[in-house]
């Protein structure tokens, strides 16, 4: 005959109450916290993955900051290159001035000098510094971009290409320009250019008019090749801002399948949360009423 | 002799107390934990009244013939067998517990992102000296994470040696009082409250030590038990009085293993195998660990040796160490982090070689390995913790069956009191009746 005895009754009920205890702390645990995992045996799939996602969004936050140190060095190129635009476009009023052969010899010389601060300010503008504090047209080298050697002629000394930064998933923009690339046009660059024509409205040549005359196609070329790399500084933030959209929208499915893969459905552990309250409440109760049912009670 | 109702009725009244007593002694010990349920064993008591008179019945009564222990061998040993097993399994899990705990919290994983995310800002600008400490420092964090998950390890191996020293102890303690309980079980005589009583021990005993290894029982016709330890196939550790004790040794991997003088011990139930098993788990992913930071090392050292830090020297080691326990950042500041491919000017801005370090970083799949590591811990554990519930919840059952019939039903008990207070009372009424039956007869003039 099989019985049931007192301490069975009493480890039967331990026992299940223990279980239904540790259920609903596991329960509330996870509605506490928000998340589905305590630690990464409860689901080690799932844990891997939310592994590999949180290690995809720190890199994002990184791309992030990368981005608008790329795009803040752009916009620092933009705005020196519509001041070299600015400048130029001043010496060209000035040549197209000394052109004109009715100027008398001190006119041509207070033009020279206008031209020969100008060409000054060219050689500042070109050792711009970027957000870091490097020379904003230098490539990959730290301090000037330009100096100025014996004669007085600007001399480049920045790295022959400026690097890439990277901007996530295998993507990355050049940085900004060197100074060559658009001060350079032909055999010459604009510093020489302008400083030549200075010299030689200040008297070195023979015929200044003649000689402003043929500095006026080079500084076209030279306006030329600045607009044409102010496209290009364009088009590279127009880059950046298309692949920070694109980390946005991946941030976003990113952040959905985090909370899908670790997150807590409220609604789901709530009620099953309740459901087991339930059963533990009627389940204490009963033990109650069963407990009190001792033969004993009712032998006087 | 003829019936003598007299001395019928008080051997029923004496039966009847005995059988009140033992009834009390169940009530009283119906919490203790081991006490199996007793009961009184009574028989009649009747012979002939004389040599040849076989035809003339006379009774004599009742008398108590023993005490019976309802308990089954069988439930008993399910009880043995599957606690063995689940106990085994718990420690394991522990184990696993600890060893996942070791490796995940020491933050490795965070560390080697954070590493890798310091040398991507740091490609934005070469040279500037804040995001070159901020890299160094995450590569001494980095290193101190593979520091922290060995330290961590070593706890546990150490948390685990120690509780197998002393489970090897409370094994052989238990053989010893076995065997002792063997001798007296063997000049007890069957049936007594003594007997039962060293019976009790005896169970209680074998099921303390099933909790640390699993053990094979023979029981003899006297009572006393022989035990095999590592099952039915182990060399014998109680033989009657003699106890061939259990000797633990430690290999120098920190894995232990056991054997008695009679050959190797192979436990595969009991706390002692859940704490082989986990010093096993311990070697391996210390192994795993040591195989990463090698890794790490010879990566990081191997692509700042191809470059030149920020005063245009050659790179020096960014690591040093060989393994987890001993790796630690070399570099004394973050100007020798070698940003420029060799041949660089210094102060080049260059991130050639930066990029050359990212690259053997992730050719070397350092992160990779860490994520499988703990990849592979989580599993094996979570498996564990099913086969441990599983488990569980056999010998709990097990142990609810054994109680059913061994346990102590206060209600039966309850209803015992009566019959047997009854059956008092009325042995008592048969005394007055004989009574009143001599007085008839003496009254008689």
């Amino acid at each position: 005959m099989t019985s049931v005895s007192t301490s069975a009754f009493y480890e039967r009920f331990n026992l299940d109450q223990s279980a239904l205890r540790s259920r609903a702390d596991a329960l509330q645990a996870s509605i506490g916290s928000g998340q589905r995992l305590g630690r990464s045996s409860d689901d080690p799939v799932a844990a891997a993955r939310l592994r590999t996602l949180g290690r995809a969004d720190a890199f994002a936050a990184v791309d992030l900051s990368i981005a608008a140190r790329a795009s803040s060095d752009l916009a620092l190129t933009d705005t020196a290159l519509q001041s070299f635009a600015a400048s130029l476009i001043r010496v060209q009023e000035l040549a197209t001035q000394a052109a004109n052969g009715v100027l008398t010899a001190s006119q041509r010389a207070g033009i020279a000098t206008e031209i020969a601060s100008i060409s000054g300010e060219l050689v500042r503008l070109a050792n711009t510094r970027d957000s870091a504090g490097h020379a904003l047209f230098g490539g990959d080298a730290t301090g000037d971009a330009y100096m100025l050697d014996g004669a007085g002629n600007a001399v480049y000394i920045g790295t022959a290409t400026a690097s890439e930064l990277p901007l996530g998933d295998g993507q990355s923009v050049t940085r900004g320009l060197t100074g060559p690339e658009f001060l350079n046009f032909g055999s010459t660059n604009l510093f020489a250019l302008v400083k030549n024509l200075a010299a030689d409205l200040a008297g070195a040549a023979a015929d200044p008019a003649q000689a402003a005359r043929d500095a006026l196609g080079g500084l076209d070329t030279a306006l030329e090749t600045i607009t044409t790399q102010q496209t290009v500084v364009g088009t590279r933030l127009n880059w950046i801002d298309l692949n920070t959209e694109r980390r946005t929208q991946m941030g976003e499915l990113r952040a959905q399948e985090q909370a899908d893969v670790g997150g807590t459905d409220l609604t789901e552990a709530v009620s099953r949360l309740q459901q087991t309250m339930t059963v533990l409440e009627a389940s204490q109760a009963s033990f109650a009423r069963l407990s009190s049912l001792s033969l004993f009670e009712f032998l006087r | 002799m003829a019936s003598d109702l007299l001395t019928i009725a008080t051997s029923g009244v004496r039966a009847a107390r005995i059988a009140l007593d033992v009834t009390a002694h169940n009530i009283a010990n119906a919490s203790t934990t081991g006490y199996v349920r007793r009961s009184v064993r009574l028989s009649e008591l009747a012979s002939a009244s004389g040599f040849g008179q076989t035809g003339d019945l006379s009774f004599s009564g009742v008398r108590t013939d023993g005490m019976i222990r309802n308990v089954d061998a069988f439930r008993q040993g399910e009880v043995r067998r599957t606690g063995a097993d689940a106990t085994r399994a718990e420690t394991e899990l522990s184990a696993y517990q600890n060893v996942e705990a070791a490796i995940e919290q020491s933050g490795m994983f965070p560390a080697i992102t954070g590493f890798e995310e310091a040398l991507q800002q740091l490609s934005t600008d070469p040279v500037d000296p804040s995001l070159r400490a901020a890299a160094l420092e995450q590569a001494r964090t980095l290193a101190r994470t593979f520091n922290l998950a060995e330290q961590g390890l070593t706890t546990v191996a150490d948390g685990l040696h120690f509780a197998a020293t002393d489970g090897t102890d409370q094994v052989n303690r238990l053989a010893g009082e076995l065997a002792r309980t063997n001798l007296q079980l063997a000049r007890s005589t069957p049936g007594t409250a003594d007997h039962v009583l060293l019976l009790d021990q005896r169970d209680g005993l074998l099921g303390q030590m099933a909790g640390y290894g699993n053990i094979a029982t023979t029981i003899a016709p006297d009572q006393t038990v022989t035990v095999r330890i590592g099952g039915a196939a182990g060399p014998p550790l109680v033989t009657g009085g003699n106890v061939d004790p259990l000797v633990m040794t430690t290999a120098p991997d920190g894995t232990i293993s056991f054997a008695n003088a009679a050959g190797a011990v192979t436990l595969s139930g009991g706390k002692l195998a859940g704490e082989a098993q986990g010093l096993l788990l311990v070697r391996d992913n210390r192994t795993a660990l040591n195989t990463i930071a090698a890794s790490l090392i010879a990566s990081t050292n191997g692509a700042q040796s191809g470059g030149v830090a920020l005063n245009g020297s050659p790179g020096q080691p960014l690591f040093s160490g060989s393994s987890a326990a001993t790796i630690s950042v070399a570099l004394t500041s973050g100007a020798g982090l070698a940003t420029a491919p060799s041949g660089a000017a210094a102060g080049s801005r260059d991130p050639a070689n930066l990029a050359a370090l990212r690259g053997a970083l992730s050719t070397a799949d350092v992160s990779g390995q860490i994520d499988a590591l703990l990849f592979q811990v989580s599993s094996a554990t979570q498996g564990r913790r099913i086969t441990s519930d599983a488990l569980d919840a056999i010998a709990g059952s097990a142990r609810i069956a054994l109680d059913q019939q061994a346990g102590v039903n206060l209600d039966e008990e309850a209803s015992n009191l009566l019959r047997f207070q009854q059956a008092f009372q009325a042995s008592g009424k048969a005394i007055q009746i004989a009574s009143d039956l001599f007085d008839t007869l003496l009254a008689i003039r």
